[in-house]
C-alpha cells in the first residue's frame, strides 16, 4: 500500500490528511491487510454466498409501504441546521467539474 | 475507405408518477421550491428508507412491457459518490438485481422492423434539482427521492434513426402503461447516449465514448450523428479512440470532453442493508399483468390484421396514446373501424393541425362520434357531410349530433334525386346535347347535382338513377 | 433513588415517597456532580418533559446516547462535524420512550460516531471509568454506561454494532443488552455500518432491561429490518425455571497461552459463573469451534464495519445540515468540512472502509468478509440447534488503562476480546452481566441465545444473575 494511493483514496472521500496521520493509516493497512491474508486462507469460503443480513426476513411484497404522501418537514424547519439559503433553496458556492 | 458501423447504446432515465417518493413519504410532486420534504431525502442522521410499492408496480409493469425476466426477490444496493445534488451521498439503486432483465422492444424503421434488446431496467432515486447561477448554486430537494426507472438497451443499436425510433417506442411504453408523463421538456425523461464505431468486417466492438443527461430526442439525434461523424474522422485519419465521457454543445453542434477513462467514479456498489430482500409473489405478479393495458405495437398490428387498416394509418392512429384510446372508444359503440380510421386520419388530425390543437381539445362523446360513422356507414350521409359536420361542431362548438340534424341527412330518395336530375337537365341544355353527340356526361352532371344539393345526395343510388334517365333521353 | 432499581422507584413514585420531579432533579444533579470527573454527558437538560404514559416507566429519568435522534434536541454523535446539529426528528425508541412516561435527562457521550471501543474519541473528552477513573470505560457508548454505574439513571440507552454496549457493561458493572437486530427499530440510530447495528440498552438488572426492552421492542414502518411484533413479555419471562438448558462455550477462546495473572482470574470468575448455572440446572458444555474462522472475527469485522460506515457518513458534507466551512466552491466547502469535522481515527477508519469496497477489491476484502460471516453464523445456528446459548467471558481483560490501548490496530489478537462481534453478525441476542471482581475491577460473563429468542436469553440471564448475586450494582460514591 503506498502513500500515493492512501492519498487518492482520503481525497475521494473529501477530506484531507497530514503527514503523521497518514503513517499511523500506512501501518494500519499493513496490519488489516496482513490480517485479511488469513481470510485467503480459509478453506471452503468460494462458494459461500456473502452475507448481508443478520438473517433472513423473509418477507414479501405485502411488505411494501402504501404509496400514501405526507410532508413531513418544511424549509422553515431545515433552516435551523443551514448556514445559507436564498428564495427558500440552500445556496452553495459554485460547482466545479 | 473504412466502413464503420456504429454501435449504439442508450441509458433512459424516467421518473415515475406516484403519490409519494420512492424511499418516503414525501409528496412526489414539483411544486413550489423545497415543499415537498422529508428527513428521509435529505439524508439527515438516522433516517431509513421504506420502498414504496407503487413505484415497485409501475417499474414491474414496464419490466413486463419490455418483456423482461422479472427476479424472484427485490432487492436494492447504494451507488456512492459526492455531489452536492445527492444527500445522502449515495444514491439507492439496483445494481446487481435489477427488477427487469433481458427484455426487448420491437422497433419499426422506414418499415422495416427490427428487435432492441434491453440489458435491463431498474429501480432507483433521482437526486436534488439545481439551478446553477453565474457564481452561486441553489438546491431544490423536492425532486430528491423522486422514484426513477432506468432502462439499459444493449449497445445493439446502429443509427441515429434507431435510436430515436426506440426512444419513442419507450416514451410510448411509458404512456400507454400510465407510469409516467414522460415530458423530456420537464426533465421527466433524461437519456445518457454511448456511441462506439467498429469495421465492418470485425466482431469485436470498438471504445465506447458515453454523452450524459440528454433531455430531448431531438438533440439525442444530433448528438449522436455528431459523435458518429468526429469518431469517424479520428479513425480515418488514423487516430484512435479513447474511453471518455463527453458533453454534447447544442449551440455549436459539438461534444467536448468532460472526462477521461482515468477519473471515471468507482461507484464502489454494495447491497443496502437497510431494505431486506422482498420476495415478489406471483400474485402479486399476476395482478399487474391483468391490469396491463395492450400497447403500441400489438394495438398497431390489431389495427392492421383485424380491421384491414393501413399499416401506415395504424401507425399513425397508435403512436399517440389518447388518440388510439379514443379511436378504441369509438368504435366500441358500434362504428366501423376502417370508417372511423378513415375520418380520424384523413380528416380530423389534419383539422387539429390546421387549428393548432390536439387530441385533448375534443370534447366530441365517443358514443356521437360512432353514430355520425355509422350514419356514414349506412349510406346515409355522404364523406363530405361527415366533414362539414365535424367542422360545423368544432369550430362552432355545437354538439356533433345537433349539427348533423342541421345539415340534413343524405337524399337517397330515388324519385327525389330523379326530381333533381331532371331540374339540372332542365338548367344545363347543352350537357344533353353533348351526351346525345355521343360525349360522356356523367361525371360533369355528378358534379352538378352535387353542387345544388350541396353534396347531399347519396352519390351510389344518384349515379344509378342518372344512367336511367339518360337512357330516356 | 435514581440508583435503585425500577421496582424500587416505581414503589417509592407510586406511593409518593418521592416525585418525577424530584427524580429528574437528582438525576440531573448527580449528572452534574460527576461530569468534570467523569464526562458522562454531552447534553444535560434543564426542563423536564414528562407526558402521561401509565407505564412502570412513567416519571422515570433515563439518558440517551447521543447518536439517538431527538428533535430540538442537540445530537452530535460526539463529533465536531455534527457539533452544531438540532435533529428534525424523533427516534422511533425515544417516541417510544416518551409516550411511555419516561423523562430523558440527557445525551451521554460516545467514541466519536460511535466508531470505538475506548470512550476516549469524542469531541468533548475521554469518558472515565466509575470504579477506577485512570481506566477505561469501554465504548463506543461509553456515556451511557457511566450514567448507569454512576446510579444517575436507572438505565440508559446505547446502540451496539461489535460490542458497544456489552464491553463497556462489562467494564463498568453494570447490565448491557443488545436484542435480536430488528427488536428495537433503528429509525433515527445515526448509522455506523446497517448490517450490524442495534439499539439496545444499560441497566442494573436483567428485570429494568427487561422492562424497559418490553416498551421500546416491536415493529415500526419506519424501519424496514425491524421484526414484527410477538405476543409475548419478556418481564414476565423472567422466572421461568431454566432447568435443562443447554448452554456452551467456545473451547479455543478459553486456552491461554500466556501467563496473564489478571486473564486466568477473569477465567477463574467465568468457571464460577458456569457451575451456578450448573446449579440453576443447566448443562454446560465445552464446545470446539474453528479457530481460522474466530481468528477471521476481528478482520472481518472491520472490512464490513469501516465499508458500511464510509457510505453511511457520506451524508455529512456540510451542505443541506451540520458543520460547514466555507470555501470558495462546493469541492471545497465538503473537503474542508469534512477535514475539519472527523478526527484522525475516523478518516483512517473511512479509508480503510473505501479500500475494501473499491472494485478492485470488492471481493477479495469486503465480499470475503462478508463469506466469513455467514461462515461463523451458519456455524453458530448449527450449534445453536443443539444448545440453547453461548456462554462466555464478556471481555479478556479488565477496563483498561488509560494509555494502555488505543483504538489503532494491532498484531496482537485475543478470540476473547472479540467474540462479541459474533452476536452482531447474525443479530443473536446478546446480554453481558456483572458476575464479580478482578483486582477490584468489575467483570462479566456473556449470555448469547438464538436470533428472536430474546426472551429466553433475558430468563436465562435473570436466573443466573440472581444466583451470581451482583443485581443492582451501582458505583456508589457517596
Amino acid at each position: 500500500m503506498t502513500r500515493d494511493r492512501l492519498e487518492i483514496l482520503a481525497k475521494k472521500l473529501m477530506f484531507e490528511m497530514n503527514d503523521l496521520e497518514y503513517e499511523t493509516l500506512e501501518r494500519e493497512f499493513e496490519i488489516i491487510l496482513k490480517q485479511m491474508d488469513l481470510i485467503d486462507g480459509i478453506k471452503d469460503i468460494d462458494n459461500v454466498v456473502p452475507m448481508t443480513y443478520p438473517f433472513d426476513l423473509e418477507l414479501d411484497d405485502s411488505y411494501l409501504r402504501d404509496d400514501i404522501s405526507n410532508n413531513e418537514i418544511c424549509f422553515d424547519d431545515m433552516k435551523i441546521n443551514v448556514k445559507d439559503y436564498e428564495n427558500e433553496k440552500i445556496k452553495v458556492p459554485k460547482v466545479v467539474g | 475507405m473504412n466502413k464503420y458501423i456504429p454501435v449504439i447504446g442508450l441509458e433512459v432515465h424516467c421518473e415515475l408518477k406516484s403519490n409519494s417518493k420512492n424511499f418516503s413519504t414525501a409528496k412526489n410532486d414539483e411544486g413550489e421550491a423545497n415543499t415537498n420534504l422529508s428527513v428521509v431525502d435529505i439524508g439527515y442522521p438516522g433516517i431509513l428508507p421504506v420502498v414504496n410499492k407503487e413505484a415497485v408496480r409501475k417499474s414491474l409493469m414496464v419490466a413486463l412491457a419490455l418483456n423482461c425476466e422479472i427476479p424472484k426477490r427485490l432487492s436494492f444496493d447504494r451507488k456512492n459518490y459526492y455531489y452536492p445534488d445527492l444527500p445522502k451521498g449515495y444514491q439507492i439503486t439496483q445494481f446487481g438485481n435489477p427488477i427487469g432483465t433481458k427484455g426487448y422492444v420491437m422497433i419499426n424503421v422506414d418499415g422495416v422492423e427490427k428487435k432492441i434488446t434491453i440489458q435491463d431496467t431498474h429501480l432507483e432515486e433521482d437526486t436534488a434539482n439545481m439551478d446553477h447561477l453565474s457564481n452561486y448554486s441553489l438546491i431544490d430537494y423536492n425532486r430528491a427521492g423522486v422514484p426513477l426507472l432506468e432502462t439499459v438497451t444493449d449497445p445493439c443499436i446502429n443509427s441515429s434513426k434507431e435510436a430515436i425510433a426506440y426512444l419513442e417506442a419507450l416514451r410510448n411504453i411509458f404512456l400507454y402503461l400510465g407510469v409516467s408523463d414522460a415530458r423530456a421538456d420537464l426533465g421527466q425523461i433524461r437519456v445518457d447516449v454511448n456511441v462506439s464505431l467498429k469495421r465492418e468486417k470485425d466482431s469485436e466492438l470498438g471504445t465506447r465514448v458515453e454523452m450524459k443527461n440528454i433531455n430531448s430526442f431531438t438533440t439525442v439525434k444530433e448528438a449522436i450523428d455528431v459523435e458518429i461523424k468526429r469518431q469517424t474522422d479520428i479513425l480515418e485519419a488514423g487516430g484512435v479512440i479513447e474511453q471518455e465521457t463527453r458533453r454534447y454543445d447544442e449551440v455549436n453542434k459539438c461534444t467536448h470532453f468532460m472526462r477521461g477513462k482515468v477519473d471515471a467514479i468507482d461507484y464502489k456498489y454494495y447491497r443496502e442493508p437497510n431494505i431486506p430482500e422482498i420476495t415478489l409473489t406471483d400474485n402479486f405478479i399476476n395482478s399487474i399483468k391483468k391490469v396491463m393495458p395492450v400497447l403500441e405495437y400489438e394495438r398497431k398490428i390489431k389495427y392492421t390484421n383485424e380491421y384491414g387498416i393501413s399499416t401506415v394509418d395504424a401507425g399513425t392512429l397508435t403512436k399517440n396514446k389518447k388518440l388510439s384510446d379514443y379511436f378504441e372508444d369509438i368504435i366500441s359503440y358500434g362504428a366501423s373501424p376502417k370508417d372511423t380510421s378513415n375520418i380520424i386520419v384523413g380528416f380530423l388530425l389534419g383539422y387539429l393541425n390546421k387549428n393548432n390543437k390536439n387530441i385533448s381539445d375534443i370534447d366530441i362523446t365517443a358514443s356521437d362520434f360512432s353514430d355520425i360513422i355509422k350514419m356514414m356507414t349506412d349510406g346515409k350521409i355522404s364523406n363530405k357531410q361527415v366533414k362539414d359536420i365535424f367542422t360545423k361542431s368544432l369550430d362552432e362548438n355545437i354538439n356533433l349530433l345537433e349539427v348533423a340534424k342541421s345539415i340534413g341527412t343524405q337524399i337517397s330518395d330515388k324519385e327525389e334525386i330523379r326530381r333533381i336530375i331532371n331540374e339540372v337537365f332542365k338548367e344545363n341544355t347543352k350537357v344533353i346535347e353533348d351526351y346525345k353527340n355521343g360525349k360522356n356526361v356523367n361525371g360533369f352532371i355528378m358534379g352538378l347535382v352535387m353542387k345544388k344539393t350541396g353534396g347531399k345526395v347519396n352519390p351510389g343510388i344518384t349515379n344509378m338513377v342518372l344512367k336511367e334517365e339518360l337512357e330516356k333521353l | 433513588m435514581t440508583n435503585k432499581l425500577i421496582d424500587e422507584i416505581r414503589d417509592a413514585l407510586d406511593s409518593r415517597l418521592v416525585t418525577s420531579d424530584e427524580l429528574f432533579d437528582e438525576s440531573v444533579s448527580k449528572a452534574y456532580k460527576y461530569q468534570d470527573k467523569f464526562n458522562c454527558f454531552v447534553t444535560i437538560l434543564d426542563k423536564k418533559k414528562e407526558k402521561k404514559g401509565n407505564t412502570v416507566l412513567q416519571g422515570i429519568p433515563y439518558a440517551l446516547k447521543d447518536n439517538i435522534s431527538t428533535k430540538g434536541i442537540l445530537t452530535t454523535a460526539s463529533s465536531n462535524i455534527l457539533k452544531d446539529y438540532i435533529p428534525l426528528y424523533d427516534a422511533t425508541v425515544y417516541k417510544k420512550l416518551m409516550e411511555a412516561g419516561a423523562v430523558l435527562m440527557g445525551k451521554t457521550v460516545l467514541d466519536e460516531l460511535a466508531m470505538g471501543g475506548t470512550g476516549t474519541t469524542g469531541h468533548t473528552g475521554v469518558v472515565r471509568n466509575p470504579w477506577n477513573e485512570k481506566r477505561m470505560i469501554g465504548g463506543s457508548s461509553a456515556g451511557s454506561a457511566a450514567a448507569v454505574a454512576l446510579g444517575i439513571v436507572p438505565f440508559a440507552l446505547g446502540s451496539d454494532t461489535g460490542d458497544s454496549i456489552r464491553k463497556p457493561a462489562a467494564y463498568g458493572g453494570v447490565v448491557g443488552y443488545k436484542p435480536t437486530y430488528g427488536r428495537i427499530s433503528r429509525y433515527g440510530l445515526f448509522a455506523f455500518a446497517s448490517s450490524l447495528d442495534h439499539m439496545g440498552l444499560f441497566a442494573r438488572s436483567v428485570k429494568d432491561v427487561s422492562y424497559v426492552m418490553d416498551i421500546i421492542k416491536g415493529h415500526d414502518d419506519r424501519d424496514m429490518t425491524s421484526l414484527p411484533d410477538e405476543d409475548i413479555s419478556y418481564v414476565d419471562n423472567l422466572d421461568n425455571d431454566v432447568k435443562g438448558k443447554k448452554l456452551f462455550y467456545i473451547k479455543e477462546a478459553v486456552e491461554i497461552d500466556n501467563d496473564s495473572e489478571e486473564l486466568k482470574l477473569i477465567l477463574d470468575n467465568f468457571y464460577k459463573a458456569i457451575d451456578e448455572c450448573k446449579s440453576l440446572g443447566m448443562e454446560v458444555v465445552e464446545v470446539s469451534f474453528r479457530k481460522d474462522l474466530l481468528e477471521a472475527i476481528y478482520p472481518s469485522y472491520m472490512c464490513i464495519s469501516c465499508a458500511e460506515a464510509t457510505s453511511n457518513n457520506s451524508n455529512l458534507t456540510g451542505i443541506p445540515f451540520g458543520y460547514r466551512v466555507e470555501g470558495n466552491n462546493v469541492n471545497e466547502i465538503m473537503m474542508k468540512t469534512r477535514t475539519e469535522g472527523f478526527s484522525e481515527l475516523i478518516k483512517r477508519r473511512f479509508v480503510l472502509g473505501s479500500y475494501v469496497l473499491q472494485k478492485e477489491n470488492q471481493e477479495k476484502l469486503f465480499l470475503n468478509a462478508c463469506r466469513i460471516r455467514r461462515l461463523i453464523v451458519d456455524n453458530m445456528n448449527e450449534l445453536f440447534k443443539e444448545y440453547d446459548a453461548l456462554i462466555m467471558p464478556s471481555a479478556g481483560d479488565i477496563a483498561p488503562l488509560f494509555g494502555n490501548v488505543s483504538d489503532k490496530l494491532s498484531d496482537e489478537y485475543l478470540i476473547l476480546g472479540n467474540h462479541l462481534a459474533i452476536g452482531n453478525f447474525g443479530g443473536f441476542p446478546s446480554i453481558s452481566i456483572p458476575s464479580g471482581f478482578v483486582n477490584d475491577m468489575p467483570v462479566s460473563v456473556n449470555i448469547t441465545g438464538r436470533a428472536k429468542e430474546d426472551y429466553l436469553v433475558l430468563n436465562m440471564a435473570s436466573k443466573l444473575e440472581e444466583a451470581l448475586g451482583f443485581k443492582g450494582q451501582v458505583k456508589v460514591d457517596e
